[in-house]
Parts: structure tokens; sequence; C-alpha cells
């Protein structure tokens, strides 16, 4: 397993002393760098992330093509006002509380299925972020379409971490979704490639099913327009795999559990732990007692059991859960949004990693139009990341996708200078448990396999756009021969003219004629070198790969 | 090494032509280049010009003539070659000057005169037909070496320089005026050798040898101090690098009045390498060195020696790491490889001194007129 490397991060034991020292708000307020809340443009960008990753979920639950609003204020006061609204399902007036009021307490928390966030901290952080900078309400609006509405003003309380509402108010009307209004200070929004706009374009990018308004703060309205009509399939729940479980998630997992012992809390919310398996666990570790309740589940506890886990053989877990974007979608997608000169799209079989997780890597690389970022007007490659459809926008340095795209010997696609190129390469990690390398789930970690898949699926695309490339430059110089030949034909024609008194006009017509072949005959014979060099070029390809 | 040298027939047949013959027969030849490339263009071919190499890949060295010669190494000039196509319309520009506007009109012009008159905007383009002259001047000589021929034969003249006085009258015509030109009453200038001195014929001839110096100051020194007159000679300057018509006259003067040939160069690389231009031809015009070398040429001085054996030691200037390196490649050189140039060359990169013909002005002015050319005369010091 690749250890989490973080330094801002408290050790195991600290986080572990905490946990028992204080409420699960006091915990965060004191850590909130770990949820991505350190910096003033990346806490609007995981505020809106929080945000986004539920009103998409809700939206793929109610099965409907989600429409996304975010609006984005400078206050006069400085403080930065969000608006965000979806047309997902709503949440029930009685779990209002729960799920925007009580951290660790989401609606998703005991489902395992592939999908955007991945605890239940997300938006209710965003709620108390919002009450600690400004110290002002959060106000939600709710409808899941039963043709009711309700409102009200949220707080949470930390000390107890529950939620506090006042101001509630129910009334008829035909509505369905979220809208949340919250005001932040120690915010800040702009263009940049860390910002809101940049995550929203890549939301997009890798939601082609979805469509996206965006309202700044200089009331400019940006739409992302959807590329396709077909909601995705829904992800297949499925109980976690053991092999796929941190420390952190098994301790989470087992506070909130309703079991009564952690033996049976194992089982049954666990796939692939039968009864057999946690007596083998027992007799290994025999000082922890698999009878208690799992509420009282310690840090050193977990980790003993994570760690004899990784020990024990396992059944492989169900590879039908997950569920990619597709080629075609990714297709359509890139070419609405970037409008490339040419794009390849690649999606690799499955494979697993750490010995039994499945995952499988999408990826594309778009070359040209509007690919590729503007970095002080001038343009430069950009490397799109996610993990389930999620853009991983932070964390770069550490995350696999970056070890992959660096790892590749670009010269050999005729792209030596790619990070100055209009390209955008794309790589979407599709599983399950996505090992992010930390809480703030911003990079995956670089298991070997999952690299290795990703690097061979970027060099795939990579050997699309290098015949392109090749093809391009072979047009120009034809071009480049043809008006060299055609342009010297009146100068000779007329000499040859003066030369010999032969008719003008028809030595040029001749001459033309013959430009015309010499130039087709030139093209042939480069299209049989070009052949040749791409497929050397395919052959080289292929000798990297198999010599890994 | 004889059936590759080029030239040869045109030498022989110059004697017996009148200038309108000649004019003709390379009128006809630029026809048939014309009418083989108007076959091509029928036949739908890409049009191509045969063209001898030039260059180091195909240049000899004729020991037994002493000549600079071009091999028989042939290039195709091809118009539909990205390579060529430039220069294929170039040298067909040149050669329908040539045949319409100069031969056609019994007129003569310079190289620059047929820069500008072919110099202009491609139509279309935003490209000229030559950007500098240069461009036309290599075109021209690939003209003279397809045409197996020369470029006084086009009508074209190279700037005229060179200046001569002595006791020689020779004739010279323009269009149907001749002029007698006696070289002894020149006054201090001398007469100015013309571009093209094919018809000038040499009567009254009261000269013992030539003495061509490379520099101007050494001309008006000698012509100032008479020394030509009291010494028998024709004097002779190449106001640096020899022009064609210098050096076509002085081989005429060689071979026709069979008397001796004396250069005065300063003692560099420079120098020797104008005196073997003017002896051997050189390796860019390696094709007319039947024409313009004049093999009986000897090499007067100065030479790296004279530097000691005059005591000139204290107005030497040191050679530069250019002058060195020049030197090394003239030694490989196959017309320097005989004993005596060998041991000159080691000599000067022995010692890395340069002297200018000038420092003999620091015993006194008169010194090279009365010293020092009939003292190295006399001896007959000189360098083949």
């Amino acid at each position: 397993m690749t250890e989490v490397k973080q330094p801002p991060l408290p050790t195991e034991e600290q986080l572990s002393k905490e946990f028992k020292e204080y409420s699960v708000a006091e915990f965060f307020k004191r850590n909130r760098q770990m949820l991505g809340y350190s910096g003033k443009v990346r806490s609007l960008t995981t505020i809106i992330h929080e945000a986004i990753s539920n009103s998409l979920d809700a939206a793929e639950e109610a099965g409907v093509l989600p429409d996304i609003y975010v609006e984005i204020q400078e206050l006069p006061d400085g403080h930065i006002k969000v608006i965000t609204e979806d047309n997902g399902t709503g949440v029930p007036k009685k779990n209002i509380g729960q799920a925007f009021g009580k951290l660790l307490a989401g609606t998703k928390f005991h489902q395992m299925k592939q999908k955007r966030g991945q605890q239940g901290i997300g938006i209710s952080y965003a709620v108390l972020f919002s009450q600690l900078t400004t110290g002002k309400n959060t106000h939600v609006k709710s409808g899941i379409g039963d043709h009711k509405v309700y409102e009200c003003d949220l707080a949470i309380d930390v000390k107890s971490n529950s939620p506090v509402i006042i101001n509630e108010k129910e009334y008829s009307k035909n509505y369905r979704g979220i809208r949340i209004e919250f005001e932040f200070s120690e915010v800040t929004y702009n263009r940049s490639e860390y910002s809101v706009y940049e995550y929203l374009r890549r939301t997009a990018l890798a939601n082609p099913h979805c469509q996206i308004t965006l309202v700044e703060p200089n009331k400019e309205v940006i739409v992302f327009p959807r590329a396709v009509k077909e909601v995705p399939a829904k992800p297949k729940a499925v109980q976690p795999h053991p092999l796929g479980i941190t420390t952190s998630d098994l301790i989470e997992m087992a506070h909130a559990s309703t079991s009564r012992k952690i033996a049976s809390f194992l089982t049954s919310e666990f796939s692939r732990f039968s009864a057999d398996k946690v007596k083998e666990i027992a007799t290994l570790i025999p000082d922890v007692n698999f009878d208690r309740a799992p509420r009282a589940l310690t840090w050193p506890e977990a980790e003993k059991i994570v760690n004899t886990i990784q020990k024990l053989k396992w059944i492989a877990p169900e590879t039908d859960a997950m569920i990619p974007i597709g080629e075609s979608h990714i297709e359509k997608s890139l070419k609405n949004l970037l409008q490339p000169d040419e794009l390849k799209v690649i999606e690799r079989k499955p494979k697993v990693f750490r010995g039994g997780i499945p995952f499988l890597v999408e990826a594309a690389i778009a070359y040209g139009g509007k690919a590729g970022a503007n970095i002080g007007g001038q343009t430069k490659a950009e490397v799109l990341r996610y993990a389930n459809r999620t853009p991983l926008l932070f964390d770069a340095g550490s995350c696999a996708t970056m070890e992959a795209v660096k790892n590749i010997d670009w010269n050999r696609y005729d792209l030596k200078d790619w990070e100055n190129q209009p390209i955008s390469i794309f790589i979407n990690l599709v599983s399950i448990h996505v090992p992010y390398t930390g809480a703030g789930k911003m990079a995956v970690s670089p298991e070997d396999e999952i690299v290795q898949e990703m690097r061979n699926a970027i060099m795939d695309c990579a050997r699309q756009v290098s015949i392109y490339l090749h093809a391009m430059q072979k047009a120009e110089e034809q071009e480049q021969r043809r008006q060299i030949f055609f342009k010297y034909i009146g100068e000779v024609a007329e000499a040859l003219h003066d030369i010999t008194g032969k008719p003008q006009k028809d030595l040029q017509d001749k001459l033309r004629k013959i430009a015309e072949k010499r130039t087709a005959l030139m093209e042939a014979m480069d299209e049989e070198a070009e052949k040749a060099e791409v497929e050397d070029l395919d052959e080289e390809a292929e000798k990297e790969i198999q010599d890994e | 090494m004889g059936k590759n040298i080029h030239m040869a027939k045109t030498e022989n047949k110059s004697k017996t032509q009148t200038p309108e013959e000649k004019r003709e027969e390379m009128q006809t030849k630029i026809s048939q280049l014309g009418s083989e490339l108007v076959k091509e263009v029928d036949a739908g071919d890409n049009l191509h010009i045969d063209i001898p190499v030039r260059g180091s890949a195909n240049v000899l060295f004729d020991e037994k003539q002493k000549k600079i010669l071009l091999g028989d190494k042939m290039s195709k000039r091809y118009l539909f070659n990205v390579a060529h196509a430039r220069r294929f319309m170039q040298t067909m520009l040149v050669a329908s000057y040539v045949k319409k506007d100069l031969l056609g009109n019994n007129l003569t012009a310079t190289l620059r005169d047929l820069y500008y008159a072919k110099k202009r905007t491609i139509k279309g383009f935003k490209e000229d037909t030559i950007d500098e002259q240069k461009e036309s001047d290599l075109a021209i000589v690939d003209l003279e070496v397809a045409m197996d021929s020369f470029r006084e034969r086009l009508h074209l003249r190279a700037e005229p320089k060179g200046r001569m006085a002595g006791d020689l009258t020779v004739l010279d015509r323009v269009r149907d005026k001749v002029d007698s030109i006696d070289l002894s009453r020149m006054g201090s200038g001398g007469w100015a050798v013309p571009s093209i001195v094919e018809q000038i014929e040499f009567k009254d001839v009261g000269i013992e040898y030539v003495l061509v110096a490379e520099k101007n100051a050494i001309f008006d020194r000698l012509n100032e101090d008479g020394y030509w007159k009291k010494n028998k000679c024709l004097l002779m300057t190449t106001a640096g690098q020899a022009a064609r018509g210098a050096r076509r006259l002085l081989q005429r003067i060689s071979t026709e009045l069979k008397i001796p040939c004396y250069c005065l160069t300063d003692s560099d690389p420079y120098g020797w390498y104008i005196y073997s231009t003017m002896k051997y031809g050189s390796m860019a015009l390696a094709h007319e060195s039947n024409r313009l070398g004049c093999p009986d040429l000897k090499f007067l001085g100065m030479s790296t020696s004279d530097i000691e054996h005059y005591d000139l030691r204290n107005v030497t200037i040191k050679a530069k790491e250019v002058d060195i390196k020049r030197a090394e490649e003239m030694k490989a050189y196959a017309w320097f490889k005989t004993k005596e140039w060998q041991s000159e060359i080691d000599l000067f990169l022995e010692k890395k001194l340069k002297a200018e013909i000038q420092a003999l002005s620091s015993k006194s002015l008169q010194y090279i007129s009365n010293t020092y050319l009939p003292e190295k005369i006399k001896n007959q010091d000189f360098l083949p």
C-alpha cells in the first residue's frame, strides 16, 4: 500500500486521540485543510465541488439529465455568496438536518457504489465553513416533486455535531431539486486553473449528460452545454470489498454501524466477508475483541484489522459495478466543448490493483481547437484528471495521472514540446475504491497497476495524434511543394518562348499539367514513406509496452 | 585524365571563328537546349538541364598542363524539384536574356545589367525572380558550364580591373572602330585592361618580360620610377584578385609573345592565392582555366625567406589564426605540392609572419625599383 504523504495532516495516532477528545465537528474545525479548505481559491472550489457532487449523484438517482446552476456574488462587505441549484431528487424535509447539519451522517454513507463524493462530510462542512467564516446560516430550499417546497435556515451546533434549523416554511409549488445559498469569507473567485470556473468546465467535460450554468461575480453567464441526452446507467450499489478499505474508512463505517458486534458489522457491511474470514482474522490478532460493539472500535484496532485483511486471500470484487463514461460519450463531450482538430479516445479493459480491486482507465487526447489551457495568453497543455468523473484539481504532483504522463517519451510521438502545445489530456479512473492520496480526495495514489494502465491509454491516444501531426506536416509540405512548382511556371514558360518561339500559353498550360502530376507523384511517394514511419512508430511503442 | 577535360575543343576553334560565327554558334546551342526542354514539356516529363558538377568534388589538377580543371561529373537540374526549381528558373532567365537580348542584338552587358534586367516580382507571388546578384551570377556560371562555354561568349562582361604600362602597342576594337594604343604613353595611370580582350592584337613589342603586381600602389611606385622603361618590361597591376580580362590578357601575352611573366604579391596566404589563381585557375571557375590560366607565371615575391634576406623582420605582421588555417589548407592543394612551395609554406607556418611589399619602403622609397626587383630577377630568385 502506498503511504499517504501530506505533511500538514496529523498522524494516525493524533487522529485517533483527537477523535476521542472532540466531537467530529470540533475535530474538522481544527483540521480544515484535510477537507480541501486551504487557500482562498481552493476553499471556494471545494465548496462548489461538494455541492455539485451531490447534485450529480442526486440527478443520477432520480434518473434525470442534470441541470446545474451556480452563481457567485461578491457582496459589498467582501463576503462571497454562493448559490447552487439542481433538478435532482431533492431532500425530504425530515432529512435536511442530517444531510446539511451533521458531519459524517450523509445519505450516501451506507451505500457503497461508484460515486463522486465518498463520505458524508462534504456539504455539511461547507455549511460549517460558512458559519465559521461569516457567522451566518445557510439557506436551503428543497422539493422532492410532491408539489411541496420546503425552505429553512440552518446551522450546526459544533459541540454536539447536530443541526440547528430556524425560519422553516413550507408552501405548494411544483419544484424538484435543491437550492443552497450560503456566504463565505476567506475565499476568492478567479479563473485560475484551480478555480470554480475550471472545476465546472472539467465537470462538464466528464459529464456530457449535464448542463452547467455559471454566473460569475461580474454577471457574466457561462453555459457548458449538454452534449448527450442519455442518463448514465445507475451504478450498482455494492458493499465495499475488504481489500479496498482503509483504516479511516473502517473507523467511519464502524462508528455509524447499527450492528451489535464488530464481527457481524464486518460480515454484514462488506462483500466477500464470511464468518470464516472473521475467525481467520481473529486468530491472527487475538488481542482484538470482535464481540464488542463497532462504535467502540479504536484506531489501533482498526489498523490491525486492515493490515490483516491485506494478508489474506479474497474472492475478487464484482466488476459490473463500474460505470465508465464510455468512448462515445467522451468523444461527444470533448468535441462539444473543445472542438479539437484531432481527438482520440480509449477505454481500457478492467484491471485490478492491490491484488484484487477492480478499476479501469478511460483516456483521451484532444489536439488543436480549444484544447489546452490558456496561461497568460499562451497555449499550454493541460491534464484533465478525474476519479469517477470528478475533476481532480489539486495535488497534481502526487497523482498517478501525472506520474503516467511524465513517464511517456513524448518525443516519440513528435510531441517533444507537448507542454506548450494545444493539448488536453483527459484521464478518468473508474473504480469503486479510488485510492486517493489524502482525505482531500484530489489525487490518485500512484499504484503501479493504475499508473501502467493510464500510461498505456495515453500512449494509445498519443499515437493517433502523432499520425495526425505527421499528416498535417506532410500536407503542409505538399502545399509548399505545389506552390514552389507553380510559382516558377510563368517565368520558365516566358523564357522558353523567348528562346524557342513556341507559344507561351501552350507551354504554360503543359507545364501546369506536369506540375500537377509531379506533385501528386511526390504525394504518393511520401505516403509510402509516411506509412513506413508510422509502422516503425507502432513497432517501437509496442516494444516499449512489452519491455515493462 | 585527358578525357576528363572540357573546353579544349572550344579553345582550338576560337582562333579561326569570326565574331559572327561565334555568336551564331552560341545562339544555336541555347536554341538546342530550348528545343530539348520543349520536347520534355510535350512529353509531360520533368524538365532538366545537364550541368557539370562544380566545386571541389569535381575539380582535378592536371600536373602536365599545370591547370585546375573541371572533371566529368554531371548533375541534372530539374524544374520540378523543390531544391532546384528556383535556380532552374533563374538559369532559364539568363539563357533567354543572353540569346534574345544580348546575342540577338549583338550587345554585351555586365553581370549587374543582367541582374537588373531579370529581377522582378513573380506574378501572383510575393517573391522576386532574383534577390541578390550572387544568385544570377551563379545561374550565369551554370549556363556557361552547361553550354560548355564561357562568359565572354555569352556576351557578358565582368567589371574591368587592372592596368598596364610598357613598351607595347595593342590594337583594340569597339564594334567597327579600331584603336591603336601605345602602352608606353599612358601617363601616370596606365592603360585600363578591358573586361573582354579577345579582340586585342599585339603590335610593336619592345618588352622582355611581364611584371604583375597585386597592388595598385606598387604599380604606381614602379610606374613613377620608370621601372618598366629601364628594365624593358610590361608593368601590370591586378588590383587584388585578378579580373577575367586581366587574366586572359596575361595568358595571351605569355603564350603569344612567349616572354616570362613574374608575379609580385604580399608575403601571406592571400598573396599566394592571387598568384595561384592567375597561374593555375581556381576551383570556382575550373571550367575556365584553359582560357584564363597562365601556367608559366613565376612567383617573384615576396617570399617568407625574403623577410630574412632583406632584413625586414622589424616591419612584419604577426600571422592570425585564419592565416595559419588558410596556409595549412593551401599546403594540401595539389598545385602547391612542389618542393619549393611546400618548404615556403612550412617556413611561414614556422615563423608565423606576414609582410607587405611596401615593407621594402622601410629601406627607402625606391629600394624596390633599384635593388629588390633587379636583384631578384637577375638571380632568378622565384618560386615555381
